[in-house]
């Protein structure tokens, strides 16, 4: 059975103060003048434990930055020699996570698995425990997570969930590595206890009604409709700027690049990339396979939809609604997975 | 887009994959040999012995090759899993990393990333016919299938093969061109485009489509591999359906924009495949399920 | 409201343009629409919320806009100054394009609204808007608008800057754009960044690194706006897209200031004036050639 204990606010600060001093990276929601984000912390009164809303951008910088060294080379007259980075990361502990964030994590695991794995992004995976804040309700009209099967407090991702009760939280333990945490601090834990359920089944309620749907037949209507006009009116307001890919918990693609610092070092590094852009699929000899914004938008929404999903049996999407939000261009994603729905036929 | 079966997986390396996926192996230049204007051959020998020793790959498989400082790219591997010691590739300098990698002598050390990728299926095709259709700087590809099969002669019946290029100079591997016409177990059918010959060219002249209808090579039993600009590859695919190649016996190699090669960056994804791990060894029967977006 | 409905079903009806592009009501707030059929003209609206920089769309880098034909745009002043832009650097014909103007009482900072204008929600660029009504354009619509109220934080945000050693002020931008993840919103909302080929997307050589770290982020960030100085229109845009959070048009504000002071320009939305980004005078100060 796994512990679920009570954790008072003042005492969460203690515990951060002890994993800092214990040589741990504390990462939580902080406000500051640029918004709430997702920060690294060393005073635990900083942190911003509030079960509505969400920071700006997702978690994924935490074990997937927007650049990462990949080798680095330096030259000895004709010769090279390689610097491969250490796969060994200081250890991290994320507070106060959305579940939808940390769910989203889990599923890029996937695609970091496929075949041969990626040990960038899985040595700071192992290095990363993630404590979730179970959320009171959606955010706002664009919260869907229960859409895409997961919940306000869902546990996907997480190795343990707080969820808000009165004074404090209860932490709920889900892996081992959370076990482990509540164990060796369990000065700071009160006696075990239950969060109200019934709270809980009304926080999945409200993000319920955002939207309704049936990601299998969504995934089905894409892959027979590929060149449906669907995209053609929503593609026009797209800006093709990206910003919903750097705001999204599950857009992981990246470009490879090498910098060179002088003649003789430089590195190898992976940054950020987006299939919104333009150039992202522009061959050397001027052709482009997607030359224009209808079909890019619709790569995205197929990528999240249809192509993972096929490939990972795992919708790319957790409902967090940051694209919408952020989307200098108005688009709104549950908007358009209603319309797909309303597509394939009736509610889900 | 229906559902894609990945097909004609290569087998595991004999030189495992390191721990840091993005690290290169370190290869020196061997040699370099001008093709045709524009376009070079490196041979590559890995610089450390043991990894020299025990590389394998199959053919169809492919490389990011790493010029320091510029960055990657990528290609076939245009030599045969077959001639050990050295791998080759065949390029075009038309960026950034192609031009640095021009200006590159023999002695000077690149990077090596692979062996990636799918492979041709030959050893199904053992007992019958090959037919080889290439244009322009999509020989390199073929040519490491050809040296496949030649290197195994007697375990195929016909091999034939059809090559052009846009002028005679542009023709690459001109002087295997010669070995393969000098053969008798082969039959190389060369071309230009027209106002491509020059006045001493013996071979057709014409587009390579034109080309194969004319030739109208049998279908029994063979297994087409057909590389080329997409142009080439319009024309020639219904070429060859109409000369009764089902589907499932055309194949082709694609290229697409590719970073990390293996299936994690996104950028080569079409329709429901990447073509860096799914491909880039697809038949014309599953190039018919992917959106043209490549 | 009726008079822009109006106005947009007749150009569409008569086929004088393809589609216009103004404000609708979206599921989150006001947001751009393209409306192509005169019955659909009702969707249009404009209220303090129509926040959004349209011409933006005219960027001659969309080419999926481009194939609709000919459009109309909705513009504020301030948007008809990023329009003349597009005119004066001849990415645009006069007759290619029909501009709507509105008269504008102020607009929020964000598009979600609430639509209340007061001094907490203004957009900092109406306070101190000098035309309220554009002269670029081909019909005007809308009624007569008090004065907006005056929103002073960016100009407090640059107060702040100015008295600052230049010590402090890089560190406030290193600060800041250390958040910047090159997502490129700030570029691709902006009408007057219409460059085929960006700098930044130039690799031979490569002269501002792509990679989103403080050296590469600065390099890319202050080039973009000396290469917007002199034609940007300071609309906020760029800091309204940036997901970051970061406030780039202070940058921009910043070498606007700069033009205006040595070269006595500031963007307009008359075409016909000349800017100083190719236009040389002889009485240009020249006591920086040493």
């Amino acid at each position: 059975m796994s512990t679920t204990a009570p954790i008072t606010k003042a005492n969460l600060a203690n515990l951060v103060a002890r994993l800092v001093a214990g040589g741990a990276r504390v990462v939580a929601p902080v406000r500051k003048t640029d918004g709430l984000r997702y920060r690294e912390v060393t005073d635990g009164a900083e942190i911003v434990l509030e079960p509505r809303g969400l920071p700006d951008m997702s978690l994924k910088a935490v074990v997937f930055p927007p650049t990462e060294p990949l080798t680095s080379y330096e030259r000895k007259g004709r010769d090279v020699a390689l610097t491969a980075p250490p796969l060994i990361f200081q250890p991290t502990v994320v507070l106060g996570s959305r579940p939808c964030d940390a769910a989203g994590l889990e599923i890029l695991d996937r695609v970091m698995n496929w075949d041969l794995r990626d040990e960038l992004w899985f040595g700071r995976r192992r290095a990363t425990t993630i404590v979730s804040l179970a959320c009171a309700g959606p955010a706002d009209r664009s919260c869907f997570c229960t859409a895409v099967g997961l919940a306000p407090d869902a546990t996907r991702g997480s190795d343990a969930l707080l969820v808000p009760v009165n004074g404090g939280f209860v932490l709920e333990a889900v892996t081992d590595a959370g076990e482990a945490l509540v164990k060796g601090n369990h000065d700071l834990f009160g006696v075990p206890a239950q969060a109200d359920a019934e709270v809980r089944q009304q926080a999945r309620q409200a993000v319920a009604a955002n939207l309704s749907l049936d990601p299998p037949a969504v995934q089905a209507w894409l892959s027979a409709h590929f060149e449906d006009p669907l995209w053609d009116p929503i593609a026009l307001r797209c800006h093709g700027c990206g910003a919903c890919a750097s705001v999204c918990p599950t857009c992981h693609c990246f470009d490879v690049v090498d910098e060179p610092e002088d003649l003789a070092h430089g590195t190898r590094r992976r940054n950020w990339d987006t299939c919104q852009a333009a150039k992202f699929t522009l061959h050397a000899s001027g052709h482009n396979p997607r030359a224009d914004q209808n079909v890019r938008f619709r790569q995205r929404v197929m990528h999240k939809f249809e192509i993972y999903p096929e490939r990972f049996g795992q919708v790319l999407c957790t409902g967090c609604g940051r694209c919408s939000r952020t989307c200098p261009g108005g688009q709104d994603l549950p908007e358009i997975l209603a319309a797909i729905q309303a597509r394939v036929g009736g509610a889900a | 887009m229906t559902v894609f079966t990945p097909s004609f997986v290569a087998p595991a390396p004999a030189v495992p994959y390191p721990a840091n996926v993005y690290q290169p192996h370190l290869v020196t230049i061997e040699a370099v040999r001008d093709e045709a204007p524009e376009v070079r051959t490196l041979r590559l020998k890995f610089n450390d012995p043991a990894v020299a020793e025990k590389f394998s790959f199959v053919t169809g498989q492919f490389g990011e090759y790493s010029v320091f400082g510029a960055g990657e790219v990528t290609f076939c591997i245009a030599s045969s899993p077959t001639r050990k010691g050295y791998l080759e590739c065949t390029f075009r300098a038309v960026g950034k990393v192609t031009r640095a990698m021009r200006d590159l002598q023999v002695g000077d050390v690149m990077g090596f990333r692979g062996p990636y990728g799918n492979r041709f299926p030959i050893d199904q095709w053992f007992g019958k016919s090959v037919l080889f259709i290439a244009g322009g700087i999509a020989l390199p590809p073929v040519r490491s299938v050809i040296w496949n099969v030649l290197d195994l002669r007697d375990k195929f019946k016909d091999v034939t093969i059809v090559y052009g290029a846009r002028t005679v100079a542009d023709l690459v591997y001109k002087h295997e061109l010669e070995e393969w016409a000098a053969r008798k177990d082969v039959k190389l059918v060369t071309t230009v485009d027209p106002g491509g010959e020059t006045p001493d060219w013996r071979g057709e002249i014409g587009f390579v489509p034109t080309v194969v209808e004319k030739l109208a090579p049998p279908s029994a039993d063979t297994y087409a591999v057909l590389c080329g600009p997409p142009i080439m590859i319009k024309f020639t695919l219904p070429t060859l359906a109409k000369l009764g190649f089902p589907d499932e016996r055309v194949f082709t190699t694609l290229e697409n924009r590719m970073k990390c090669g293996i299936g994690k960056c996104g950028r080569c994804n079409v329709g429901p495949v990447y073509v860096c791990k799914d491909g880039p060894v697809f038949t014309a029967a599953q190039l018919k399920l992917l959106p043209a977006e490549y | 409201m009726n008079e822009l409905r109006d106005l947009a079903r007749r150009l569409l009806g008569d086929g004088t343009v393809k589609a216009v592009v103004g404000y609708e009501e979206g599921p989150r707030g006001v947001r751009p629409v393209f409306v192509t059929r005169p019955e659909d003209a009702d969707q249009l609206i404009f209220d303090p919320r129509a926040v959004q920089n349209l011409v933006t769309f005219l960027n001659p880098r969309r080419p999926h806009v481009k194939r609709l034909g000919k459009l109309a745009v909705v513009v504020k002043a301030c948007d008809a100054r990023a329009a003349a832009g597009l005119l004066r650097e001849s990415q645009l014909r006069r007759d290619e394009v029909v501009l709507i103007g509105v008269r504008c009482g102020g607009v929020v900072q964000s598009p979600e609204g609430p639509a209340t204008l007061n001094e907490e929600t203004v957009a900092p660029r109406c306070g101190t808007c000098a035309q309220r009504v554009p002269t670029l354009a081909d019909h005007v619509v809308g009624p007569e608008l008090p004065a907006p109220p005056v929103q002073s934080s960016e100009d407090e945000m640059m107060a702040r800057l100015d008295g600052r050693p230049h010590a402090e002020r890089w560190d406030f931008w290193m600060a800041e754009l250390e958040r910047c993840v090159r997502c490129n919103a700030c570029r691709e909302v902006c009408p007057l960044c219409f460059c085929e080929r960006c700098v930044q997307d130039k690799s031979e050589p490569q002269w501002i690194e792509s990679s989103p770290h403080v050296r590469g982020n600065l390099a890319w960030h202050l080039t973009r706006a000396l290469h917007l100085a002199g034609r940007c229109s300071t609309c906020g845009e760029c800091t309204r897209a940036c997901p970051a959070g970061i406030p780039l048009n202070l940058l921009n504000r910043q070498a606007a200031r700069t033009v205006a002071a040595r070269f006595g320009y500031v963007v307009g939305d008359d075409p016909g004036v000349a800017a100083p980004v190719g236009t040389f005078r002889q009485d240009d100060a020249e006591e920086f050639i040493r």
